[in-house]
């Protein structure tokens, strides 16, 4: 993607490029997001899926300059937002950004709210700084956005504490305060993993609806295959804090090239199977992120690994279709059909 | 297992000895400054020995408060939980503290049920030292092996180093340690990757062949909860809409608000893009579990609705040409 | 866990240093260090007053009276003559004994006091809470004279009543923390596993409010010492002669006139002494704000 989006890299919203970063931790560092690049414009989605532990978080807070800066031991390589640079800028600067121009749904709504402040206080403060609206005023848009997000009887929810609401409800909480600013980048962090599917679908309705209406890119990671199937214009696969296959979306479920997306798809549990129908986990362990191995973070799991995976690294290489890319010395060629196996 | 409670036996309740924990009349109310929210109302079900109940249901209906309230934490308002045949709902302080060691639950938030200032060997340990078992290390490295932790890397470290789905693992070992009879997963695997949600689903179902563990397993995803389920029940704002073999519900729904949840599944082919189904798909927003509609709860949202509907509250009756026996509805105009 | 089997598992010591130097390591900046010198160097003074080679600071020399900074006396004497500079340190040692003993009134009292409110709330909170209600609507001063009055003006006593004074403040940031402890849902996991009330409060409760609280200690230490000296004003701090940094202000202010350095050195010492408090109380709670998860 590097390679084929230079020229037209003015038009992307967001260009991440050899992004690295390394966290502190007790047993070491943790390579939690490793030379990922990717470019996502204005008005698209980019659905970003991959095993829990592979950086997904990391690398959205990374974007927004929200890490911890005790835990981050290294960091590496560009984050241009609208063509500009955006990982040197102050603090304050950020703090500008953050809202109007760039907003996140966090992954966990109870730690992502204060539990002791009313829903009102949360969702309005941001209208109050950004917007600079009256108390009021404030507190009557609070309404409309806790309306928007789905939230029955908002009028008297709005005074409730966090604790008293269900876990979904804190959810659409979290992405009205994510609304508030009208951001043009939107990073949601698996925005609808307690949600229901029937509110799910309202949700997504609405941020797509959000998303036509201002153009608004979105960065969308979530674990449900099939909400990036239905929402996303291209999908990220992420494995060890790589990326290791990108694609359009309808692309990669028909080509997928990577023997890991491969795997990912064929643990989905299916809809039309019978019931306790054993599922097809990936053998072995989640990759450790400390010290990794070199090679290819995939080898000891893959069904296809050579010698040469468990020495050299795979590098990003073309595929195929256009716009597809993946980070696979022996990639599964074969079209695989849905829900197949091999 | 006598029912002395004045009302009558609900329909759905099984007859049979193997019943390991049953929920008659339930009732969960909250107060909310001078509003009385209704998040559990007059719920009955039951499981049996070795089985997995599915709950499901739109979020914030009381999938949860449920959940909680088989563990008394907090207790119901009314109605029982009988667990192996004793009434928790009667139980004081110490008896209930030994006899809950047998239920164990997995909270739906895993950061938040993570104390972030204990180090993991020793929230998993938890359970062990209150209970003074023996061999402690030992369990702990089993547990912690058994849903995918290398224990000599994370033992010492605390929740905020791990991801979502890592620290979810942490949970399910904390809860597997007791080898507790009843295991409530309140959305055990809805922060975990399809990867790793299959290795713990296909954990959980050799804990349920190797320890006959019996599971109430809340989720969002209908493919999961259908994966492990033997029953499923439905639940829309506070009440049971319908309860049946998984299989059955999913063949053929009888209740309209599960043919609506089916109908919202997100397609997997990107293909199918925006033309998915012929079946409306709900409008309008859940009420409000303070001032719930008359009648049937679901009625203003049922395409099916009718006047009878608003002054009624449909009772369950059986399926009438089900696959499976115990296939039972709560609606005037079931599908 | 043999620890011969896993050679990963460190010992206690390593395990301290890494913790120490996760602490301390990086971020903090030169100005937290300066205030830790300074704050350190208070502290030995106290300590070591009386070994110290410095003039007796009770001794008048009337032949040294006002005379300034680097002259007869280091940091020049007071109106009767007595070494600056002798005093300062003595007087550390009633700030720092002050400050000590009335924050740890306060944390103990106020602290268990408010986590019982939290956790249990109910009755007993509303009655906590309306009692202290009340005792901060009072004129803190007022109360202060009149406990004063009623223990007396011992080093002890005084520290008793500012101590008692801080009892409301820490009582409100440890209700306040272990109200958001007690809906985090590790504490109801604690309770399915069986644990026993005293259990939840010192291994799940006690560890996530008590960081906080010792931090807001410090700061707290700061104001303790400003309260002292607004006691010197008033004359019912520690008895003279015994030196306090708030008697030499508050007898300096006689000479201000004339010589100004007798009030403006113990001013900027406790301002000094203050300000790194506050700096370091500040840095040291802001670090300790772990939230649950950084992700
Ligand atoms: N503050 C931290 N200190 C040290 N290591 C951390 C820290 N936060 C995260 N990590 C590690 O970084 C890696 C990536 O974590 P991240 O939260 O980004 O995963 P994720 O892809 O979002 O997973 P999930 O889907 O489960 O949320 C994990 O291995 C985790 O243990
Ligand atoms: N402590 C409480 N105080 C007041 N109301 C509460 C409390 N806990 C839950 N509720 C209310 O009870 C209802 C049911 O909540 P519950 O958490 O059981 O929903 P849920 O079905 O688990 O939803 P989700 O799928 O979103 O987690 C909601 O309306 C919620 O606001
Ligand atoms: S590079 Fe080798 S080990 Fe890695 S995914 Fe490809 S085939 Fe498997
Ligand atoms: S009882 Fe009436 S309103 Fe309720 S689900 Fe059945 S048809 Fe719909
Ligand atoms: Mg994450
Ligand atoms: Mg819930």
């Amino acid at each position: 993607m590097r390679q084929s989006e230079h020229k037209e890299s003015n038009a992307s919203l967001l260009q991440v490029s050899n992004l690295s970063i390394r966290l502190n931790s007790a047993a070491g560092l943790v390579h939690a997001v490793e030379d990922v690049s990717f470019t996502l414009k204005a008005g698209q989605t980019l659905g970003i899926v991959g095993e829990s532990g592979s950086g997904k978080s990391v690398m959205a807070r990374s974007l927004m300059n929200l890490l911890p800066r005790r835990a981050v031991a290294q960091r590496k390589g560009s984050v241009l937002l609208s063509g500009r640079e955006i990982s040197t800028l102050s603090e304050r600067e950020l703090q500008r950004l953050r809202g109007p121009d760039i907003a996140m749904i966090f992954q966990d709504p109870m730690t992502a709210l204060n539990p002791v402040l009313t829903i009102c206080v949360q969702v309005s403060e941001p209208l109050q700084q950004h917007l600079g609206m009256s108390k009021q005023a404030a507190r009557a848009r609070a309404i409309e956005l806790l309306d928007a997000v789905g939230i029955p009887d908002a009028v008297n929810r709005i005074d409730q504490y966090p604790h008293q609401l269900s876990g979904g409800m804190r959810q659409r909480v979290v992405i009205a305060i994510a609304l508030t600013c009208n951001p043009s980048l939107l990073i949601a962090d698996e925005p609808t993993t307690a949600l229901d599917v029937t509110v799910q679908r309202q949700i997504l309705d609405l941020l797509t609806g959000l998303q036509k209406e201002r153009h608004m890119g979105m960065l969308l990671i979530t674990h449900d295959l099939g909400v990036v199937a239905s929402r996303a214009d291209f999908i990220a696969v992420m494995y060890a804090g790589r990326l290791v296959e990108v694609a359009p979306a309808n692309t990669i479920f028909k080509s997928m090239q990577h023997p890991y997306t491969e795997a990912l798809f064929n643990s989905i549990p299916r809809i039309n199977d019978a019931s306790h129908t054993r599922l097809q986990a990936i053998p072995g362990r989640p990759p450790q992120l400390h010290n990794p191995a070199p090679g290819c973070a995939f080898a000891p799991r893959c069904p296809y690994a050579q010698q040469r995976c468990h020495r050299e690294t795979p590098p990003v290489v073309q595929a195929e279709q256009a716009e597809h890319l993946h980070a696979c010395f022996y990639p599964v060629s074969a079209p695989v059909a849905l829900g197949g196996v091999r | 297992m006598t029912n002395t409670s004045e009302q009558a036996t609900p329909l759905q309740l099984r007859n049979r000895d193997d019943i390991v924990l049953r929920l008659e009349h339930l009732v969960v109310n909250f107060k909310v400054g001078k509003q009385t929210v209704q998040a559990v109302s007059d719920v009955s079900l039951d499981v049996a020995l070795g089985e997995t109940l599915g709950l499901v249901g739109e979020s914030g209906c009381g999938k949860s408060t449920v959940g909680r309230a088989i563990m008394q934490l907090p207790p119901p308002s009314a109605g029982r939980v009988l667990f192996k045949g004793q009434d928790l709902s009667n139980m004081s302080g110490e008896a209930l503290r030994q006899t809950r060691t047998g239920l164990q639950m997995i909270f739906q938030d895993p950061i938040s049920s993570l104390n972030p200032r204990r180090k993991v060997r020793d929230i998993v340990a938890e359970g062990l030292q209150i209970w003074r078992r023996p061999n402690q290390d030992a369990r702990v490295r089993e547990v912690m092996e058994a849903v995918g932790l290398d224990p000599d890397t994370v033992a010492d470290r605390r929740p905020h180093q791990f991801s979502g789905g890592q620290c979810q693992r942490i949970c399910i070992a904390r809860s597997l340690a007791l080898d507790p009879d009843v295991l409530i997963c309140d959305e055990p695997v809805s922060a975990l990757d399809v990867s790793v949600q299959a290795q713990i689903l296909n954990l959980l179902e050799d804990m349920k062949q190797r320890y006959q563990l019996t599971m109430v397993f809340v989720a969002h995803n209908l493919a999961v909860v259908k994966n492990v389920s033997d029953r499923v029940a439905v639940m829309y704002l506070g009440k049971l809409c319908e309860i049946g073999n998984a299989e059955a519900i999913y063949a053929r729904p009888a209740h309209p608000y599960t043919r609506a949840l089916l109908a919202s599944i997100p397609d997997m082919d990107p293909d199918a893009r925006g033309q998915q189904g012929k079946i409306p798909l709900l409008q309008g927003e859940l009420p409000s579990p303070a001032n719930p509609p008359s009648g049937c709860r679901f009625r203003t949202r049922c395409p099916n609705a009718q006047a009878r509907c608003a002054e009624v509250e449909p009772v369950m009756q059986a399926v009438a040409d089900s696959m499976t026996p115990d296939h039972f509805v709560a609606c005037h105009y079931p599908l | 866990m043999p620890a011969k089997k896993h050679p990963k598992i460190e010992s206690r010591a390593q395990n301290f240093a890494r913790a120490l130097q996760q602490v301390f390591g990086r971020g903090f900046g030169p100005g937290f260090w300066l205030a830790v010198v300074w704050l350190l160097i208070v502290a030995f003074c106290a300590l070591f007053a009386d070994w110290l080679p410095v003039r007796d600071p009770l001794d008048p020399v009337i032949a040294n009276r006002l005379n300034g900074p680097f002259t007869s006396n280091l940091l020049g004497a007071d109106g009767l003559g007595r070494d600056i500079f002798a005093r300062l340190i003595h007087g550390a040692r009633v700030s720092v004994v002050i400050g000590l003993t009335a924050v740890s009134i306060g944390m103990l009292i106020g602290g268990a006091l408010g986590i019982i409110a939290g956790y249990f709330r109910g009755h007993f909170e509303r009655a906590l809470m309306a009692v202290l209600d009340v005792i901060l609507a009072f004129p803190w001063l007022v109360l202060l004279l009149a406990l004063v009055a009623f223990i007396g003006q011992s080093l002890f006593a005084i520290s008793v009543a500012i101590g008692f004074l801080w009892i409301p403040a820490y009582a409100r940031v440890a209700r306040a923390n272990t109200l958001s402890v007690v809906q985090r849902e590790y504490v109801l996991a604690a309770k399915a596993m069986g644990a026993s009330t005293s259990r939840i409060l010192i291994k799940e409760v006690l560890p996530n409010v008590i960081l906080p609280v010792l931090a807001y200690g410090l700061v707290a230490m700061g104001l303790v010492i400003i309260v002292e000296s607004a006691l010197a004003f008033l004359g019912l701090s520690v008895e003279a002669p015994q030196p306090t940094w708030g008697g030499m202000i508050s007898e300096g202010k006689r000479h201000l006139a004339t010589a100004v350095h007798v009030a403006v050195i113990p001013s900027v010492t406790m301002f000094l002494t203050v300000l790194s408090l506050n700096f370091v109380g500040d840095r040291l709670r802001s670090r300790f704000d772990v939230k649950e998860s950084n992700l």
